[in-house]
């Protein structure tokens, strides 16, 4: 189980605003080493702005955001050592080949040149990626891509790693494939803050679940305090995941259309 | 559930209309929804080209009635089977300009358009997907032939007093040679396409697109024009007579345009009908190999097995070598800024949209080097003043440097300003790496200040072993071309970071609003400034008697100091712009 008094990302009264509106509004969190945090919530309820924010890619109008103790924005070099990040969208270099790219990364993050050739190969061969390692990336389906940045993500061994919606586009043997390796990389005293859609994903993967909405952190927890909270506010026991979530961000009432279309 | 009812077929022309439909309301609501100023721009640039066509039309109706005087042909004999052969040489270029420039733009439009998927997946026939297709990528290129064919063809109509008929014969021939032109275009695209992938198709064509055009425009340069006589003139016009043979079918539609004028209706319906029937054999050939080509090729396309390709010797010794340099440039070029450098070289030289930019360069050295060697500038001289005569023994020594200097210039300030943009989605990479600023924009400046470099000193150099220009002149210029080019580097690099384009499609919108031009512009201008501070001094200098090395030196500290500057000031201040890039 997770060591809860290391927390390795803070996120303190985070805003994040595009004129008038708050796409994360003032948004504060904790995941602690070894622990798989959960990020969920609607389409366009902030989750994917708050993990730019946390991997740097989006400076937040106010609060801060720390990763293993640095300040991202006034530390971003140190900040950025410790992390993995993998995208929800897997842009990667189209005219590189997997392991060009691989081999790049590891030149960005200073590693050694021997460390960074084996560490490529070892994640190839884990991400069944060696035969088409010298083949260019535009060439790779979705999913290839995808493997291909998390294998990236994991080349410098990081501390914390982030993900958006990492299964998205990916079959069920690599999609299990990623949920080992996120579980072997929490029990070896990283923190995975991970976003899905995925519900079924985050009830049996995640430690702690944060659910956003309209750019609001309106529920942190475990599976067994969320319940609870869910038991409090309706008197429902026993509630699973989606009831909790579509209980709390109000989307309850597609039921009844389900029903109708049924 | 739902019982599943049969869904009747749609037509051909009515899923056509449909699809054409969507393109003509995603343009009208575009122009709606467009802001007032661009409204009025747009209202503007359409009068102004009804401007230019009112222009056109008085000018070849002038021009052509001039053709027909007897002054003019008292010059240069009869013209009228030059003015017959005109018909003829448009409907020609137009056919042969949409087959050409078709091309690309069908294979973009039929096979690597983003909306693929869904218009093969909806209830419409896949030859009305064809057809639209083929219609929206023709009519650009329709549209700017008819722009300039069309106000002369009638012009000529005009001038000869050709019958009432012939005006929308014109139109009918033009629409049915673009369609037929474009027909054949996409023939050959489904078949290229059968045999080599669809996107290194069109990087291919992109280069020799790109390559061929600036080669055409600059073909001026070898020619001369200031001798042409009436002779010459009398046979240029013969030439043009020998398009007008009616055994060729691209001659057809302006033989019958020119017969229906002149009231040989029998002749001119033949080969109107003749130019018709051909057109609609070629489209709808077309069609029909659209039913049995293009599906299958496009759904072959999505599976297009992966290349294998034979493992490469790593670079792992190149950057082992590169890191046995002395420990100040380790320091200074880290294995970061290293990695950024090896990466931006491999794609440039990957993509061949890139090469057309890095081709550009060199091709124009060439061109402008064989000018400078097959008429050498000639210097006027002193006319036997001796502080003349030694100011332009200086000019000439210098004036070499010109070349070199503007080839080295032109690929610089390319590679500077889309040092950034050339990113594109993929510049998270960067963005949640542990770079620096100042490593990341030394990576960017040391990608496009090395190959300008390169190009200059090696232009530079041939030219003075050549020339056998003297060592310490050339010593002297190779050092103000590596100056000079520094400061365009980091100049245009700074105008890349405010421009800096993340989203783009086209390459050549790969710098946000002005700062493509503006960067251009400034680092032009940037060029003859440190070239007066350079080369001011030693002329200056030797009109005084004071030695050519005393005169460089200074030219040197001066020059120096100004491009130093040139490359770190404008880059220290957009430095903080950097770690922002790309948040929306």
């Amino acid at each position: 189980m997770s060591d809860r008094n290391f927390p390795l990302i803070e996120l303190t009264r985070l805003v994040k605003r595009y004129g008038d509106k708050a796409a994360v509004d003032d948004v504060s969190l904790e995941v602690f080493s070894g622990e798989i945090f959960g990020f969920l919530g609607p389409n366009g309820a902030g989750k994917t702005t708050t993990i730019k924010m946390i991997v740097g890619l989006l400076q937040p109008t106010s609060g801060t955001v720390r990763v293993a103790g640095y300040d991202v924005f006034q530390d971003p070099l140190q900040a950025k050592f410790v992390t993995g990040y993998v995208p929800d969208e897997p842009n990667l270099y189209a005219k590189l080949t997997g392991r060009e790219m691989l081999r790049f990364v590891g030149d960005l993050y200073g590693m050694e040149r021997a460390r960074v050739e084996r560490r490529s190969e070892e994640l190839l061969r884990l991400f069944e990626l060696t035969q088409a390692g010298d083949d260019p990336i535009d060439s790779y389906s979705h999913g290839m891509q995808q493997k291909t940045a998390l294998a990236c993500a994991l080349l410098h061994d990081p501390r914390i790693l982030v993900l958006d919606e990492p299964t998205v586009g990916l079959d069920p043997r690599s999609a299990r494939l990623i949920k080992d390796i996120l579980r072997q990389i929490a029990d070896r005293g990283a923190a995975v803050f991970l976003s899905t859609h995925i519900l079924e994903i985050a009830e049996r993967m995640c430690d702690r679940i944060g659910i956003i909405n309209r750019g609001r952190l309106i529920a942190v927890g475990s599976m067994e305090e969320l319940r609870r909270m869910e038991k409090s506010q309706t008197g429902r026991e026993g509630s699973s995941l989606e009831d909790i979530f579509l209980s709390l961000t109000g989307g309850a009432e597609y039921a009844e259309i389900a029903e109708v279309l049924e | 559930m739902n019982e599943i009812r049969a869904v009747p077929q749609a037509g051909l022309w009515p899923s056509v209309w449909k699809l054409m439909r969507l393109r003509l309301v995603i343009l009208l609501s575009g122009f709606r929804r467009a802001k007032t100023t661009r409204k009025i721009g747009i209202i503007f640039v359409g009068l102004l080209v009804l401007v230019f066509l009112a222009f056109v039309l008085f000018l070849s109706w002038v021009l052509l009635q001039f053709v027909r005087s007897p002054e003019f042909t008292r010059l240069v004999g009869d013209a009228t089977p030059f003015l017959q052969s005109i018909p003829v040489l448009i409907l020609a270029g137009v056919f042969l300009l949409v087959l050409l420039t078709s091309f690309g733009v069908l294979l973009q439009a039929l096979y690597l358009a983003g909306d693929m998927d869904f218009l093969l997946t909806a209830p419409v026939p896949i030859r009305a997907v064809f057809v639209s297709k083929m219609l929206q990528a023709i009519l650009p290129s329709f549209g700017l032939t008819a722009l300039l064919g069309l106000p002369v063809l009638f012009g000529l109509g005009l001038a000869a007093g050709y019958a009432p008929l012939y005006y929308p014969l014109v139109i009918v021939m033009l629409a049915a040679l673009a369609l037929a032109a474009a027909g054949l275009s996409s023939l050959l695209v489904m078949a290229v396409v059968r045999i080599f992938p669809a996107r290194r198709v069109a990087e291919v064509l992109g280069l020799a697109g790109a390559v061929s055009s600036f080669l055409c425009s600059q073909t001026w340069n070898f020619m001369e024009y200031g001798d042409m006589t009436a002779e010459d003139a009398a046979q240029l016009f013969a030439l043009f007579n020998q398009f007008n043979n009616r055994f060729s079918p691209l001659s057809w539609p302006g033989v019958g345009l020119v017969a229906v004028g002149e009231g040989r209706w029998l002749a001119g319906l033949g080969f109107s009908m003749l130019t018709l029937g051909g057109a609609s054999l070629i489209f709808f050939l077309a069609l029909t190999a659209a039913e049995r080509l293009y599906y299958s090729g496009w759904a072959s396309l999505q599976g297009t097995p992966r290349r294998k390709k034979a493992a490469r010797p790593s670079l792992s010794s190149d950057i082992t070598a590169a890191r046995s340099l002395t420990a100040w440039f380790d320091r200074l070029v880290t294995p970061q800024t290293r990695a950024i450098m090896v990466k931006d070289f491999r794609m440039l030289r990957r993509d061949l949209r890139n090469m057309s930019s890095l081709v550009m360069p060199l091709i124009l050295g060439v061109i402008y080097a064989v000018m400078f060697f097959r008429r050498p500038v000639e210097v006027a001289g002193g006319q036997g003043n001796p502080l003349f005569d030694l100011i332009f023994e200086n000019v000439s020594v210098y004036a070499q440097v010109g070349l070199s200097l503007f080839v080295g210039w032109s690929l610089v300030t390319h590679l500077a300003g889309i040092g950034f943009s050339q990113e594109r989605h993929s510049y998270w990479v960067l963005k949640t790496a542990p770079v620096s600023t100042i490593q990341l924009l030394l990576a960017k400046f040391l990608v496009a200040f090395l190959p300008g470099l390169g190009l200059g000193w090696l232009f530079l150099t041939g030219i003075a072993v050549l020339q056998q220009a003297n060592l310490q002149s050339v010593l002297y210029t190779l050092l103000v071309i590596t100056f000079t080019l520094a400061g365009d580097a980091g100049l245009s690099l700074a105008f890349g970071v405010i421009g800096a384009n993340f989203d783009w499609e086209d390459p050549r919108q790969m710098q946000r609003g002005a700062s493509g031009c503006l960067g251009a512009l400034f680092s032009f201008l940037n060029v003859p400034f440190s070239l007066l501070l350079f080369f001011g001094p030693p002329v200056a200098l030797s009109l005084l008697q004071v030695p050519q090395v005393i005169g460089q030196l200074t030219g040197l500290l001066l020059g120096g100091v100004y491009t130093i500057g040139m490359t770190i000031v404008p880059l220290w201040l957009v430095r903080d712009r950097v770690p922002r890039l790309s948040e929306a």
